[in-house]
């Protein structure tokens, strides 16, 4: 470089490459504002899109069970219990399920088998909901319907005080079914997240606890367990987040009444399956304005979900930063 | 231009005043060697390109009154100590005690990251580089510097080196390539890559890896060197190589390396400062230093007493 | 001796269940799978790529609909790729331990995981209703919006993990801290940013509801992005839910390509990333 080039900055010139540092910064700055941005324009837009259903039905839209366009007449309480329902028997089988596949990959799978079975499970994940969804209906559903359900109806339906969940006829589609695509749709997300942290556990923990005689089970369930109690909620947390939302598959399978049942055996609605089915069709603000009013409480609804979860993960680093 | 500097330490009254350590060849009277593994590797072989002046060699860069803080805790505590132009100066001490860190305030690269302030001066040819205002990216053309994980660009050995060049200058591509065939010979590695200089950086070995960046660094044409442990990541044929690199490289630049391996100190520089916990204990010709510490703690850390 | 017998017993049952539940999880995916290739294979034809989709009872293709997914899948991908990257750029560069990068980071995962079919109605009352008509620029938006967090997410991670050295030995150099991250940062992490954007197209590749009220369908071809267009999720959700043999047929059809596309783009972008760190 010439010797004769000052390096103080006169007034003229300008530091070498400043104008670029401040174009880029301020460029990458602009598009990070910009996911903020998304996001204030969703809850905006949402809210104004339901408030005149709102304005109209009040608190009422929470715990109105009708579902009349013609009168004009809605409210939200079948879609919400559905997608409340669905989810619920979602992390009843996901969970366990999830549970057992993280303890065969991080504990019993031989070395060889880790990446490919992981590689697989999470395939589960990359598959689309409306794949899931035809799956379902063409699939899972006439099975359900010739073989699960007259099962459940003969034996548990026979049970007092259980008999109810498991009433009605077998039509396949339905609660549970849909229910049952979600547990394999969030499956590969909370297994996920759990083979994640029980990774974090150092080596040195689990190796002693074996040393000291311990099985596997008593390893994972005294051990890994309470060490990622944390990781392992917030990962249920994303699942259930994710359970919530799912539209495609729930929509195929679900069977689209807007009435509540006792038995989840019989069709129902959540809010996505209630908005892709009738949202184009929808004539009339009110009707389409309590649509709208729907996808706000399913945001709520996640958002709350999903903060949760990050937040839980985010503690869940700050720990990990602490003990390493 | 000799400019006065601080020196922690009394003069010798018996010992010739010598400006040019390393001069001639004649075995020099050696006091009572307290430091008996290293007084042997400070004799000196002729220097190669000693036959120009027997004035003291100018003071490149000047520090002084360095402090420096990560965030709360004070890192160094009041250096100051001259850099001399073709000259090596090695900063010595254990873990810890600030070598690296008054490395980085010399070309400033410790303002990467906030919270991290130093106050003081340090003078560049007599002026602050330290002062606010300055074209920091220019100051470190000036002051090239070299890590020590070698950390070669994910780019062609050809473009590793023409990054730097091209930061500065536009010019013909004949010109460019001659530049960086000029660094590469300087370098010693030209032999090695001459037939291979599109291909990437990433595949030389570690040794050639840490010659190309003393390469890229060169080739900038800079007036100082600042050399964190570059031969500590390195196997012991490479480190040898680079210690001989960076013998020839001093005829062209005032050097400062940064070294915890007091063998490689002994070998390779002119001049010593010995830092612990953020103090300047003593800085001194080399061959002094390791010969005749003057400070019972540098004594302590060359016999190996601690460390 | 009881104690111990139980827990062996307790640790062979639970032992036993992961097993189960292992295979479980890979009984689904071996039985959608092959549902998927038994029933669909039949629908991959050459016409299938050569005809429009057909109204009910009479023969035909998804022409139209592949391309209209493509056009749309090409510009959500061409709108938020750079958008992702640049904002991803920002956390990982410029906003590591500001509040303002913590509260992005946030709302980013938030977005990541959120419904995408709250993303259609978003672009629904923002788009759609402006314009008054559904279009396929809406439905490419809303795709975009689906992208976005996805690569801000892998370009954060991929740039978090290029060595700080490396970006010091750029501005040792003298190199203004843009051109350290445009012309070394980036280079050294690009194949990892590549992977988040194949995984992003994967991930848009198979979405329908946000194109449910935003791009609609359209049974015939079109060249107009200001109107509906037929796409493959559409399609096949309208097709597969009727009760017309043929559509159910290309409903097959085209959830195998879909899957197929999936799974392709899904694999390139594991075996970009394993091929990526080899190197090192």
């Amino acid at each position: 470089m010439p010797a004769d080039i000052a390096i103080e900055r006169s007034e003229t010139t300008r530091r070498h490459g400043a104008f670029g540092d401040i174009v880029f910064r301020t460029l990458t700055q602009f598009f990070a504002l910009l996911v903020l941005l998304v996001l204030g324009g969703v809850i905006l837009s949402l809210i104004s899109g339901a408030w005149p259903a709102l304005q109209r039905f009040g608190f009422g839209f929470l715990v109105g069970q009708a579902w009349n366009p013609v009168t004009e007449n809605f409210g939200a309480l079948a879609p919400v219990y559905g997608t409340l329902v669905t989810s619920a028997i979602a992390m009843l089988i996901g969970i366990p399920v999830a549970f057992g596949v993280a303890l065969f990959i991080t504990e019993l799978c031989p070395n060889w088998l880790k990446r490919p079975l992981s590689t697989m499970i999470e395939l589960l994940a990359a598959i689309p909901s409306i794949i899931y969804g035809i799956w379902g209906l063409f699939v899972l559903a006439p099975f359900v319907q010739e073989h699960i359900e007259p099962l459940l109806i003969d034996t548990l339906g026979n049970v007092p005080g259980v008999g109810m969940l498991f009433a009605g006829p077998p039509l396949g589609i339905g609660v549970l079914t849909a229910g049952f695509i979600l547990a394999v749709m969030v499956l590969p997300f909370i297994s996920s997240v759990m083979r994640d942290v029980f990774e974090t556990v150092p080596a040195v923990l689990r190796e002693s606890t074996y040393a000291l005689g311990a099985t596997t089970t008593e390893v994972v369930w005294k051990v890994v367990l309470p060490f990622t109690r944390v990781g392992v909620f917030g990962g249920i947390l994303l699942g259930l987040g994710r359970a919530l939302g799912e539209t495609m598959a729930v929509t195929f399978v679900i069977g689209n009444s807007h009435h509540i049942h006792a038995s989840i055996l019989q069709p129902g609605t959540t809010i996505s399956a209630a908005l892709a089915n009738e949202f184009t069709e929808a004539v009339g603000d009110i009707y389409l304005s309590s649509l709208m009013a729907l996808g706000l409480i399913l945001f709520v609804i996640t958002f709350i979900v999903l903060a949760l979860a990050k937040l839980l993960l985010i503690k869940l680093e700050r720990q990990a930063g602490k003990v390493t | 231009m000799n400019s006065p500097t601080a020196r922690p330490r009394v003069s010798e009254p018996d010992m010739p005043d010598r400006s040019r350590p390393g001069d001639g060849g004649a075995p020099q009277a050696r006091r009572v060697p307290s430091a008996p593994a290293i007084a042997p590797l400070v004799q000196r072989a002729p220097a190669a390109k000693d036959a120009v002046a027997v004035t003291a060699p100018a003071v490149k860069v000047e520090i002084r009154n360095i402090n420096f803080f990560y965030g709360k805790s004070q890192a160094l505590h009041n250096i100051s100590l001259p850099l001399h132009d073709r000259r090596v100066t090695a900063f010595i001490g254990p873990s810890g005690c600030g070598k690296s860190t008054l490395l980085r305030i010399l070309n400033r690269i410790y303002e990467l990251y906030p919270g991290q302030v130093a106050t003081g001066e340090v003078y560049l040819d007599g002026t602050n580089i330290l002062a606010p205002g300055l074209d920091l990216n220019r100051l470190r053309a000036k002051i090239g510097m070299v890590f020590q994980k070698p950390t070669p660009f994910p780019m062609s050995i050809h473009d590793n080196i023409a990054f730097g060049i091209r930061l500065y200058e536009k010019l013909p591509n004949s010109e460019l390539d001659d530049r960086i065939e000029s660094a590469l010979r300087r370098a010693a590695l030209w032999d090695e890559v001459k037939d291979k200089l599109r291909d990437s950086g990433l595949g030389l070995s570690g040794g050639q890896q840490q010659r190309l960046c003393i390469a890229r660094a060169i080739a900038v044409e800079p007036e100082v060197l600042l050399l964190d442990e570059p031969a500590s990541a390195l196997d012991p044929i490479s480190t040898q190589r680079i210690e001989e690199l960076i013998a020839e490289l001093k005829a062209d630049y005032c050097i400062a390396i940064v070294t915890h391996n007091m063998q490689q100190a002994a070998r390779s520089s002119d001049y010593t400062a010995f830092l612990y916990l953020g103090e300047l204990i003593e800085f001194d010709e080399t061959e002094r230093i390791f010969t005749h510490p003057q400070m019972r703690r540098t004594e302590d850390y060359i016999t190996g007493r601690f460390g | 001796m009881e104690i111990y017998s139980r827990r062996r017993l307790t640790n062979w049952l639970v032992i036993g269940l992961s097993v189960l539940a292992t295979a479980f999880g890979l009984l689904w995916l071996i039985l959608v799978l092959s549902t998927l290739l038994i029933n669909g294979i039949g629908a991959i034809t050459p016409s299938l790529f050569a005809e429009m989709t057909p109204p009910p009872g009479s023969s035909g293709g998804l022409l139209n609909a592949i391309a209209g997914s493509l056009a749309m899948t090409a510009i959500a991908t061409l709108v938020g790729t750079p958008t992702g990257i640049l904002a991803g750029t920002f956390l990982a560069e410029y906003a590591r331990g500001s509040w303002l990068g913590e509260v992005v980071r946030f709302v980013n995962d938030i977005l990541l995981s959120a419904p995408s079919i709250i993303v259609g109605l978003f672009v629904y009352e923002v788009m759609v209703v402006q314009m008054g008509h559904f279009s396929a620029w809406a439905g490419a938006m809303a795709l975009a919006i689906i992208t976005i967090p996805v690569v801000v997410r892998t370009t954060e991670d991929m740039l978090r993990l290029v060595p700080s050295a490396l970006r010091e030995a750029a501005a040792a150099l003298g190199a203004p801290r843009w051109k350290v991250i445009v012309m070394v940062t980036y280079r050294a992490a690009l194949q990892g940013m590549l992977t988040g954007v194949l995984l992003a197209v994967a991930r848009v590749s198979g979405e329908t509801a946000p194109l449910l009220f935003t791009a609609l369908n359209n049974q015939f071809w079109s060249n107009d992005l200001n109107g509906p267009m037929a796409n493959l999720p559409v399609v096949i959700f309208q097709f597969a839910m009727s009760p017309y043999a043929d559509w159910q047929v290309l409903a097959w059809g085209g959830a195998l390509l879909i899957t197929a596309t999936i799974l392709i783009l899904n694999i390139s972008a594991r075996m970009l990333a394993a091929w990526s760190s080899f190197k090192q």
